[in-house]
């Protein structure tokens, strides 16, 4: 139970191998100190998991963890995060998703699922009104998640006499033969990264439904439909919101990514691809995308729709475009469009894909592995594909992912990889935050959870990417904004709004020059806020979610204090990654990007990572190996 | 004679996707867009203030309003909400 709105106030522990259930005790203590989402998880993770666990034991846990927001009707609330050891990195990690479920979830009377142990045989679970049914699944075995989900649908509309609304994730081959970077999917939206399917599919779970009547209640309904109305008008005036992801969709950035040098380029040997323009957003606007669309309350509506085997289904992202466009030499949009769809229903997470086949391709050509993969030679990629999928041949070997294989065949200086996972399309020698990102992020390569700084590095304003002065700051405090703003259950592309609209209208005007050569050196000051946020005890209209949260559960915060629910969310998942051996050795690049340059007639064109790392460790008051102390812990009220 | 390809909304929104023109500046090219621009579709709404506002690169890499062209440069426009 609980006193705050927004909540159903319930998280259950499913145990798959005595099919029972309990309650899992989350105070409201606990959800003043997490909110909920991935920082929920991890404190789930971090209160259950010893460091002796694998990914692949019964006593792996998977969380299922919603916002107070998700299903409110608040802006891009419908996201939901599924958190577990990574079977690709062997740590924790969290995978997060714009499908319908979460919002199912909480119908179903939920705030979490917890899930545990081991189905006997291939499951699938139905959740009723917080009702827990086991279905044999054995039938669906091999199918593909629209066939799963189109067979549950049915399967349920049968069940009930009556069509059934609700919310499903599922696995397909890819999820069921352990590919370690197999991903769960929820309708057409995926929880992509780090392999979040092969846990599903060890655990002999095919798919979860959930439906119900229950409706998550609003603290002050007249407050939170004035402040949406507002923010919704403010998302919609943005320049990256308002028109550039409506308009074109995360794809919109090849163009300027080119520009800036960060599109990675033949397995990120380069930062511009000759032929960009061929798989660009503009290209996919003009010549495939029908319409777009959006994930549910969502005002961006970011998702491209195109034509493949005759059927609408959504577009590549910005990722799927650049690391099956140029990190592997291939400019034929249709095939990406088709790739896209294909791994979709694979059920295999399309930046992890891109980045082993980008591997191989090079460790071909440096005669190190041969599996017959050649840059720009992409015909008889969807059988490969469907070969890992299955573990099938070589298939069998790629779906163990880059680091795995470059360190049987060699090859680690180029296997582009953090912690285990496969970078994003972000080439980071043009932004260096980013790449600092990349390598502190707690799940490995992601550009999400390594702070995005590229926003401010070139794609969003112009700071300059190439300098390290000020980023491990600027990293610490967009990591925990970042991780707060997720933890409500929001998508973190309604944080683009966070940069002044009027700083990406007019990159060229004085002011905006000014800004973007004055942030490098506001880390002193940005560190004086990382170290005491509650200075911030105030809100503001650029950054509405703590108001939101407050309109919608009754939890006061200030700006400070959200920022601060961020950080301690960041500590705690670093705090479980410290059972299983992570510390600062493991926050590394490979050689490529810290090594070589990118440019060899300029020396600024490396990503100086261990300069950056100290500075990043002293921001946030973590020893020099890199892991926050038991005083720290303390402090943040972890401990 | 240089080549002026446009990007992100502000081609999607013209309908221009790339045109020749005689300038030797940036500064001297954005009347000459704008009337292309105009050409091709009258109803924009895209205004000088728009083009001067844009990220530019010439020949791949970022340049600023007051770059010099040279005969066979290829300028890139990039619309602020491109993600300048």
């Amino acid at each position: 139970m609980t006193n705050y709105c927004g909540y159903m106030g319930k998280v259950l522990l499913l145990d798959l191998g005595t099919h029972t259930a309990e309650n899992y005790i989350w105070t409201d203590l606990d959800r003043e100190k997490y909110i909920g989402g991935k920082a929920m998880a991890s404190k789930i993770l971090y209160d259950n998991l010893t460091g002796a666990e694998k990914p692949f034991d019964p006593e792996n846990l998977i969380v299922i963890a919603t916002g107070p927001l998700t299903g409110t009707g608040a802006p891009s609330s419908n996201r939901f995060d599924i958190s577990s050891l990574s079977p690709l990195t062997g740590i924790t990690s969290s995978s997060n998703c714009g499908g319908n479920f979460g919002h199912y979830l909480k119908k179903a009377g939920l705030d979490a699922l917890i899930i545990r142990g081991t189905c006997e045989k291939l499951s699938w679970i139905e959740i009723n009104n917080g009702e827990f049914i086991f279905h044999d699944a054995r039938e669906l075995r091999d199918l593909k998640c629209g066939e799963t989900q189109a067979a549950l649908q049915e399967k349920l509309n049968a069940e009930h006499g009556k069509k059934v609304s609700c919310g499903m994730v599922c696995i397909g081959p890819a999820g069921e033969n352990l590919v370690r970077y197999a991903s769960v999917i929820s309708g057409e939206r995926a929880a992509g990264r780090a392999g979040m399917g092969a846990v599903f599919g060890s655990k002999n779970l095919k798919a979860i439904t959930a439906a119900g009547d229950a409706v998550p209640s609003i603290y002050d309904k007249e407050g939170a439909a004035a402040h949406r109305k507002k923010w919704v008008n403010y998302i919609r005036r943005h320049p990256l919101t308002g028109e550039q992801l409506p308009k074109m969709g995360t794809a919109g950035l090849v163009s300027s990514m080119q520009v800036h040098g960060l599109l990675s380029t033949r397995n990120y040997a380069r930062g511009q691809f000759e032929q960009f323009e061929a798989v660009s957003g503009e290209a996919l606007a003009e010549e495939l995308t029908v319409t777009n669309s959006g994930c549910l309350s969502c005002p961006i509506r970011c998702t491209r729709r195109v034509p493949v085997d005759g059927k609408t289904v959504k577009g590549p992202e910005l990722e799927t475009l650049g690391l099956l466009g140029g990190n592997i030499e291939n400019a034929n949009l249709e095939q990406i469009c088709h790739w896209n769809y294909e791994l979709d229903e694979l059920g295999m997470d399309t930046i992890s894909t891109a980045g082993t086949i980008a591997w191989a391709m090079e460790a071909g050509e440096k005669g190190l592995w041969e599996s017959g993969l050649r840059f720009g030679e992409t015909e008889g990629l969807s059988k490969i594909f469907d070969d890992i999928a299955h573990r099938r041949g070589i298939g069998a070997e790629l779906a163990e992912g880059s680091k795995r294989l470059s360190e049987k065949y060699g090859g680690k200086d180029f296997a582009i990889q953090s912690k285990g996972m496969e970078l994003a399309a972000y080439e980071p020698r043009r932004a260096v935050g980013q790449g600092l990102g990349y390598a502190v992020a707690n799940r490995g390569g992601c550009h999400l959870n390594g702070g995005y700084l590229v926003v401010l590095e070139g794609l969003g304003m112009n700071v300059n990417g190439q300098t390290p002065h000020g980023k491990a700051d600027l990293c610490m405090v967009m990591q925990d904004l970042m991780e707060a703003i997720s933890c409500g259950g929001q998508c973190l592309f309604t944080s683009y709004g966070v940069v002044p609209a009027f700083m990406v209208r007019n990159p060229n005007g004085i002011l905006q020059r000014a800004v973007n050569a004055i942030v490098p050196f506001m880390g002193p000051a940005v560190r004086i806020y990382n170290k005491i946020p509650e200075i911030a005890c105030f809100n503001i209209p650029l950054i509405p979610y703590p108001t939101e949260l407050r309109y919608t559960t009754g939890m006061k915060l200030t700006l400070g204090e959200f920022t601060r629910i961020g950080e301690r969310s960041y500590n705690v998942e670093r705090a479980v990654n410290a059972r299983f051996g992570v510390s600062a050795a493991n926050d590394k690049l490979p050689k490529r990007l810290t090594d070589t340059l990118q440019d060899p007639g300029n020396p600024k064109t490396r990503v100086p990572l261990e300069q950056m790392k100290r500075t990043y460790y002293r921001a946030r008051g973590w020893g020099k190996n890199g892991l926050p102390g038991e005083k720290k812990l303390r402090r943040l009220g972890i401990r | 004679m240089v080549t002026v390809k446009l990007f992100g909304t502000l081609r999607l929104d013209s309908d221009v996707k790339e045109l020749t023109a005689e300038a030797d500046t940036i500064r001297a090219l954005y009347p000459l867009v704008l009337a292309e621009i105009r050409k091709q579709k009258p109803d924009s709404g895209i205004t000088e203030k728009a083009l001067k506002s844009c990220l530019i690169a010439v020949n791949g890499k970022q340049a600023t309003p007051q770059a010099k062209l040279r005969d066979g440069d290829t300028v890139y426009l990039f619309p602020a909400a491109a993600g300048g």
